[in-house]
């Protein structure tokens, strides 16, 4: 398999600001550390609840960002800024690039082999993409929840839960284990349903539950940011709307993007709504509106905008 | 990629409402033009059929309110669908008033029975104010369906006219005498050329929703309790 191949170009144009280095070096190394402390903090404080955190939400920031695949260009010149503690939907039909816009958010783009990215993305003016940057450890700040809840098939409850604490932390106490798991249910809404039931399967529960559970699992190793890939596409109205309420609360603590088909969705549980389209097929995908969610949904600018909202497809 | 037809419908279906809404203006002015026909000749008989026939623009509000209920239940219209119909509910709402007001009129009319009138220029003044108001509703209605903002709004300046020629119905009303008969009349003819000035006014509200549409922005052209 080839290895992935990241642009040079990439943030090439920050540098000549001074905290860029400072700022890499500080999503390179220290927040690991400094959040495991804070970790220990919270468990010997007995602060195990789900306290929320704000205002540690960071931003991200998005510019002339091109994808590719291989030969193919997949997404042009995006230039968008994600707000800190804000919903923000990613709304558009198939093949327009936002679910590879959204990969490229965590550097998970890459991991497809071909993959290319250009331009700049900045994580609370860190560029992510700089070198001596850690994928790993982009995405450990910048958390994936999938289309398909894929819980680890062989492990319990508990373990699905602990399972990015292991990788991260190595060895830490089963006490201060035990909070973090506690705290990731109840901040996905799903402790109350479980906590008979932790050395269970995590496939034993139903659809709507699973998604909870790897919203769980996703916020146990305290991301800042959660991006999420259709994540109730595969769930019925009632756990839709436990997704969306989750939501709704997880913003308090998260920068949260959302990619969605379903509409109705995006203007529920959004603040902010982003429309990509194609300007023909063949052609890259690009950004064409940005805007609070309810002018998209009530007074778009651009006419694609409106009628993609309003369900004129042609 | 063709409209899904289902989604056609749709489009459709609210193309064809608006156009339904909107006719219900032509009833208004039909309904005006008939009440003005009884001022002038005092014509009891043909104010009760527009009493009568005030069920019609009752059931156009009924019936197509209930059809933009539905697409609003099942199709979730968003954007200028969703302004569209929000605007059309209250235009309905505007037109079920001026039909109303037409039924107002068309009650008093019997009580100045067969005498000539008391004042031959009020009555002049009320059927101008009659046909500027007819203009205006014509012309509300074709500022919706051309969505043009700057017809709407010169329904404002129409609107003066009335305004003005009801106010001069008001001195000559004062000025009628002392006869109980006449000023009983004077009355009844004050309260037809307020209802004819509050037609008037609905079609105003009509143009204030054709600039919604078009701009998502509701203002009121003019704020009688802020006047500029």
């Amino acid at each position: 398999m080839e290895e992935k191949k990241v642009s040079a170009t990439v943030g090439s144009s920050e540098k000549k600001e001074g905290g860029t280095e400072h700022g890499s070096e500080s999503l390179a190394q220290t927040a690991h550390a400094s959040h495991l402390a804070h970790e220990a903090q919270m468990g010997s404080s007995g602060a195990t609840t789900t306290a929320p955190s704000t205002g540690r939400a960071k931003t991200i920031e998005a510019r002339d960002v091109n994808l590719f695949y291989g030969d193919f260009h997949a997404v042009e010149n995006v230039s968008l800024t994600i707000k800190p503690n804000k919903v923000t939907a990613l709304i558009g039909s198939s093949g327009c690039g936002k679910t590879t816009f959204l990969r490229s958010l965590n550097r998970m783009h890459e991991l497809t082999p071909g993959a290319r990215v250009e331009g700049s993305i900045t994580l609370d003016g860190e560029d992510m993409y700089a070198g001596g940057v850690d994928p790993v450890r982009v995405r450990r700040l910048v958390g994936m929840v999938f289309q398909q809840p894929n819980p680890f098939p062989t492990m319990s409850i508990y373990d699905n839960v602990a399972s990015g604490l292991n990788l991260n932390a190595g060895k830490i106490k089963k006490s201060q284990k035990d909070e973090v798991v506690e705290r990731s249910l109840r901040g996905s809404n799903l402790w109350e349903e479980v906590k008979d039931r932790l050395d269970k399967p995590g496939l034993g529960l139903s659809g709507g539950q699973q998604q909870r559970l790897c919203i769980a699992r996703a916020i146990a190793i305290e991301p800042e940011v959660l991006l999420m890939d259709e994540p109730c596409s595969a769930l019925d109205p009632v756990a839709t709307l436990a997704i969306e309420d989750l939501i709704g609360e997880l913003k308090s603590r998260y920068t949260i993007v959302i990619v969605t088909h379903n509409m109705q969705q995006a203007a529920r549980a959004s603040d902010l709504t982003a429309f990509f389209n194609l300007e023909e097929s063949g052609k890259p995908g690009r950004l064409v509106e940005v805007g609070e969610t309810e002018t998209i949904f009530t007074n778009p600018t651009e006419k694609a905008t409106e009628d993609y909202v309003s369900g004129r497809f042609g | 990629m063709p409209e899904t037809s289902a989604r056609a419908e749709y489009v459709e279906e609210l193309d064809r409402l608006e156009q339904s809404a909107l006719d219900g203006l032509d009833l208004v002015n039909a309904a005006l033009t008939r009440t003005l026909e009884a001022i002038e000749h005092q014509d009891i008989e043909l104010a009760q059929l527009v009493v009568a026939d005030d069920d019609r623009i009752d059931g156009r509000y009924l019936e197509v309110h209930q059809s933009l209920i539905t697409l609003l239940a099942t199709q979730s219209p968003v954007a200028t669908d969703l302004r569209l119909i929000a605007s059309l509910l209250h235009v309905l709402k505007n037109i079920e008033r001026m039909g109303d007001q037409c039924v107002n009129i068309c009650k008093v009319i019997p009580l100045s029975g067969n005498e000539p009138p008391a004042d031959e220029e009020m009555v002049k003044r009320i059927l101008t104010m009659g046909r500027q108001t007819r203009t205006l509703i014509s012309q509300a209605k074709r500022s919706f369906l051309e969505r043009d903002v700057e017809q709407a709004r010169d329904l404002v300046r129409q609107d003066d006219v009335v305004d003005n020629l009801n106010r001069e119905c008001f001195y000559l009303a004062l000025a009628i005498g002392d006869d109980a008969d006449r000023r009983e009349w004077a009355m009844t003819m004050l309260l037809t050329a307020r209802a004819i000035e509050r037609i008037a006014d609905n079609a105003v509200d009509i143009g204030e929703q054709v600039a919604f549409v078009v701009t998502g922005l509701f203002r009121e052209f003019e704020d009688a309790s802020h006047p500029a």
